[in-house]
């Protein structure tokens, strides 16, 4: 009945990670680029501060919207020689341990002003940074060769928080694999103190620009911003909190026009729509529980028909509405190709950037998704009904998937995508409702009124189609079982990684 | 000089009032003038129109924007502390965005009240003040407070920003409370100084060149207004941590530091933020200009180089602004100014090379020069290359929508101005960021759009703004409201061309 699949977005340790690397290399695309000024944001904080989480998605946001930025994780340097220490390791009197998580910092460092030096633009250094001597150091070699320092530091002085940070990320840490979860509980609360014992929150004697994060944002300083990007990434950490939540996507049920093989418009459900639209209660109550959700629509028609059964309170959003085809609108892609054949075409070459006549290109949509971008972050569980162009473009920004790949992604009908933001990373399940739909897929350069790659007229009849390492059966044992293979081999794949010399982040869960 | 001269300039904004004074909070508030693009509109009303948000992104039935609800901002700071700059800047920002807010300045409502040339008694603002004072105090807050009330319930208003010291922190409390019954969310913005340079420079530039001050040494009217600033308003709180029940954000000397409490209930509130982390108090200038003629191939795609009359024409535009200023400073200097405070100049060009070759002779006397990409100028798409006439018979349809729309509608392959204005706003806030005069030199579309901004123009306005370029123009900024004027650039025709 369900299908339920289960794995980490593409930047999570994966070999994918060189590619990104690549791909995000260049700014072929500057509109978004904001200053000349290159930025480390150094971050601070005790373990179990959420220092990784706000670092990786500091890194995705900057990414998805077109600037060059990567994450230096120190605690991945140290576990190149002292892959599972314990908390004795990180005792102040412990003159090796310091030695090692000296070495690594410096490596980090190195590796990050080398990076900056082949035209790196933000820079996040993800480590505790506790002290004021290694801020001071940190400062002296970014002053060096011109390069700003922005301080993020997280603070928390509520224990339970601190406490369900530390049981729902860090025993699934690389540095605890294959250890009893209490007792690496217990030694992570004892790394912890050992941190206290140096910790210093960041002074105004050091006259340094930073942001304090007190208890996940509920207060906020901020001091001695020096330009706008710099501005610009503190309100982006103001939005985040660490709450655990979900977000469940889907797109609206099938409409006369994806019946008719049409785009855009603003059609009503199809029968099998509407069918969708009656069995979404039970598909989400299953997924969701008794958690308190909202729901967005877009202010199409197919979207709210859609929501139309889901009792949760609703919003509609313009800014969700689909990606606007301009004269394309109301067409089939056979018409498109014989009417606009250049265009079809050079849609293809750079889907990205491709702006229909009159109309809007992926770029423009992520712009205006910004700040739905923003308030997902701010907000809590959500559930959004919306077009496959713009969830293309969110769920690329929670999956970071590269701009030349987001566009040809495949979200099919009748399908909800659950995602859950974790500070590794990002979790996917899928939930398929038993309803055909047609596809609305269409495949690079395929020729829209045939056969080869086209699937504008199969239809997708429940089974398993494209989605990939579907696993069906009972969803928690695949998901447990699923979640424990995705950090074994994240991991060697990360050890693969190292050898090679490529950086590997966000999966990093324990810096230092 | 009079008791109630003093009362104007001492006010919390007693200058750059360009309005009379009527009988009654509500004529005034109806009365006053309509926009016109060489006047700044912020203060125009009404506001619950669609034509005086430039990059709105969407819009809803209710007229609120970005999930929130209705919400109050109330500054609190004694005066001379950037109260009512924050509070117009602000208001400009969020109509910018869509967002349908208006500016209550208590202090109109006070002159209002009273009439031409008539203060309120010593102990208005005292804690133990006269019976009558205190009367008197409620009776203007009520009319400022039912206006509040109608903009945000019948007016379609998301966002009303209500202007006045508010002192004492169980004054704010009963206020948020007060809020509350009505739904409102309150917001508290404090302008907080502890730097008594910060004070001094304020009341400096903005406070004292008031004609009641003229004749006075600089240093004496400075020490006058602030002593009579404290004399009048004995009692001040500022907000400490023991308010940790209200929503507030803290800005502390001008930018230093910011403090925020309690502010994670909507997008508006830490967007808010965000633009107050760009805000300063320093009053600076910002020119327009326009990039020189290129030759032959004026096409988007070419991105052609200036002409010879192009290249003349930059040494004209660099002459004329520097003449321009350096008389402005030598006449700031003759009346008792401090050389310290005379700004240096900025540029921002786009990155196409029309501009940068433009700002060339700036260059060369020293300035610093920065391109900007998003600048760039709106791009035409297939409009490109045709006349008027060529695109009604080409693309007629395009070419109808075109004219009942021209701000909102695009050309194939091209950008309407509410697409460029929504790639500006980045620029809006490096905009406000900036502390040196600043000189920008884009396209005329980006003018537009820019000035747009800073005169709160609305989006029929803006299409039709014009940018000759025998003129710089010139914004000068005022607390109250913007102020805009055209320098002429000798021997030079709208085109740019040498004339005799």
């Amino acid at each position: 009945m369900i299908g339920h699949i289960f794995w980490m977005d593409s930047s999570e340790g994966e070999n994918g990670d060189e590619l990104l690397h690549v791909t995000y290399g260049t700014n072929a695309h500057d509109e978004t680029q904001v200053d000349d000024s290159q930025i480390c944001v150094v971050m601070v904080g005790l373990p179990a501060r959420g220092k990784s989480l706000i670092a990786q998605k500091i890194v995705r946001y900057l990414k998805w919207l077109s600037i060059n930025a990567k994450s230096f994780n120190v605690g991945s340097y140290r576990r190149a020689d002292t892959p599972q220490p314990n908390a004795e390791f990180f005792n102040t009197g412990n003159t090796e341990g310091e030695r090692m998580r000296r070495a690594a910092a410096e490596a980090a460092v190195s590796d990050m002003l080398k990076w900056f030096g082949e035209g790196g633009h933000v820079a996040i250094l993800d480590a505790t940074n506790s002290t004021k001597a290694r801020r001071t150091w940190i400062k002296g070699q970014c002053d060096a060769k011109g390069y700003e320092c922005l301080f993020v530091e997280s603070r928390c002085d509520d224990p339970d928080l601190v406490l369900s940070n530390v049981l729902s990320v860090k025993t699934s840490s690389p540095d605890y694999v294959g250890q009893d979860p209490e007792d690496a509980v217990k030694d992570f609360m004892a790394r912890i103190r050992n941190y206290e014992k140096v910790y210093q929150s960041i002074g105004d004697e050091e006259q340094v620009t930073f942001v304090k994060l007190i208890n996940v944002g509920s207060q906020v300083v901020i001091n001695a911003v020096q330009n706008y990007l710099q501005t610009r990434i503190i309100y982006f950490t103001m939005n985040l909190h660490i709450t655990p939540r979900s977000i469940w996507l889907s797109r609206h049920g099938e409409s006369q026009y994806n019946v008719e093989g049409k785009i855009g418009g603003d059609a009503d459900l199809s029968v099998r729509g509407y069918a969708y639209a009656q069995a979404l209660p039970e598909l989400v109550a299953k997924s969701v529980g008794d958690a308190e959700i909202t729901l967005w629509t877009s202010t199409m028609k197919r979207t709210i028909q859609t929501a139309h059964h889901l009792k949760y309170p609703k919003k509609q959003w313009k800014a969700l509405d689909e990606l606007d085809a301009g004269v394309c609108d109301g067409l089939t892609y056979e018409e498109i190709e014989e009417k606009y054949p250049v265009d079809f075409r050079a849609r293809d070459d750079d889907k990205y950037n491709y702006r229909y006549h009159g109309g809007e290109s992926y770029r423009d949509v992520v712009t205006r998704l910004e700040p739905i971008i923003m308030e997902m972050e701010r907000g809590e569980n959500i559930m959004v009904v919306t077009h496959q162009a713009v969830l293309r473009c969110i769920y690329a920004y929670f999956m970071n998937v590269p701009q030349d790949q987001s566009p040809w992604m495949e979200i099919p009908l009748h399908t909800v995508i659950k995602l859950t933001p974790r500070a590794y990373g990002t979790q996917e399940e899928r939930f398929k409702a038993d309803i055909p739909a047609v596809s609305t897929f269409r495949a690079k350069y395929a020729s829209a009124n045939m056969g080869a790659g086209s699937e504008e007229a199969t239809e997708n009849s429940g089974a398993p189609t494209e989605a990939p390492a579907q696993v069906d059966g009972v969803a928690d044992a695949a998901t447990t079982e699923a979640k424990d293979a995705i950090i074994a081999s994240a991991v060697a794949a990360n050890d693969v990684a190292k050898e090679r010399g490529i950086e590997v982040n966000g999966d990093m869960l324990v810096t230092e | 000089m009079s008791e109630s001269a003093i009362e104007e300039v001492a006010d919390w904004h007693g200058f750059a009032m360009d309005y009379s004074i009527e009988d009654g909070a509500k004529n005034i508030l109806r009365n006053r003038r309509q926009s016109n693009v060489n006047v700044d509109a912020i203060h125009d009303l009404p506001v619950d129109d669609s034509e005086m948000a430039p990059a709105q992104l969407y819009a809803t039935e209710s007229g609120r924007l970005f999930h929130s609800g209705k919400i109050a901002i109330v500054t609190v700071g004694l005066p001379a502390r950037g109260k009512t700059h924050v509070t117009v800047a602000l208001t400009r920002y969020l109509r910018w965005l869509g967002v349908k807010t208006r500016a209550f300045h208590l202090g109109d409502y006070r002159r209002a009240h009273l009439g031409p040339g008539k203060d309120v008694p010593h102990d208005y603002f005292h804690i133990n003040a006269s019976s009558e004072a205190v009367k008197l105090r409620q009776t203007i807050l009520q009319k400022c407070r039912l206006d509040l009330y109608h903009f945000l319930d019948y007016e379609k208003g998301q966002v009303a920003i209500y202007d006045a010291v508010n002192p004492l922190a169980e004054g704010r409390r009963q206020l948020a409370k007060e809020f509350a019954k009505h739904d409102i969310q309150t917001i508290f913005i404090e302008s907080y100084v502890n730097d008594d340079s910060i004070i001094e420079e304020n009341v400096r530039s903005v406070k004292i060149s008031s004609p009641d001050y003229a004749g006075w040494d600089a240093d004496k009217a400075v020490a006058h207004y602030i002593k009579r600033i404290n004399d009048k308003i004995p009692h001040f709180e500022t907000i400490t941590p023991a308010e940790k029940d209200l929503n507030y954000i803290k800005m502390i000397n001008a930018g230093q530091r910011y403090e925020v409490n309690n502010c994670r209930f909507g997008y508006l509130p830490n967007r808010i933020v965000f633009y107050l982390m760009n805000l300063h108090i320093k009053s600076r200038k910002t020119y327009f200009a326009r990039a020189g003629i290129s030759g032959f191939d004026t096409t988007y795609k070419a991105d052609a180089p200036l002409s010879e009359q192009g290249v003349a024409y930059s040494e004209r535009l660099r002459e004329a602004l520097i003449k321009h200023r350096e008389d402005e400073h030598s006449q700031f200097l003759s009346q008792g100014g401090n050389a310290n405070e005379i700004r240096s100049l900025a540029i921002w060009t786009s990155t196409r090379v029309r501009t940068v070759q433009t700002a060339e002779p700036l260059q060369r006397e020293g300035y610093a020069v920065r391109e900007k990409t998003q600048l760039a100028q709106l791009n035409p798409g297939d409009s490109e290359k045709h006349t008027d006439e060529e695109l009604r018979k080409i693309m007629p349809s395009h070419w109808e929508e075109h004219m009942l729309d021209p701000y909102h509608h695009r050309y194939p392959r091209g950008e309407s101005y509410h697409d460029l204005a929504v790639r500006l706003e980045p620029i809006i806030l490096e905009l406000e960021r900036e502390k040196q005069d600043l000189l920008i030199i884009a396209h005329e579309s980006v003018l537009r759009v820019l000035y747009g901004y800073l005169m709160a123009c609305s989006t029929v306005d803006i299409p039709a703004l014009m940018f000759p370029r025998n003129e710089i123009v010139e914004i000068i900024p005022e607390s109250y409201n913007n102020k805009s004027r055209r320098i002429k650039i000798p021997n030079t025709n709208a085109k740019g061309e040498y004339v005799p």
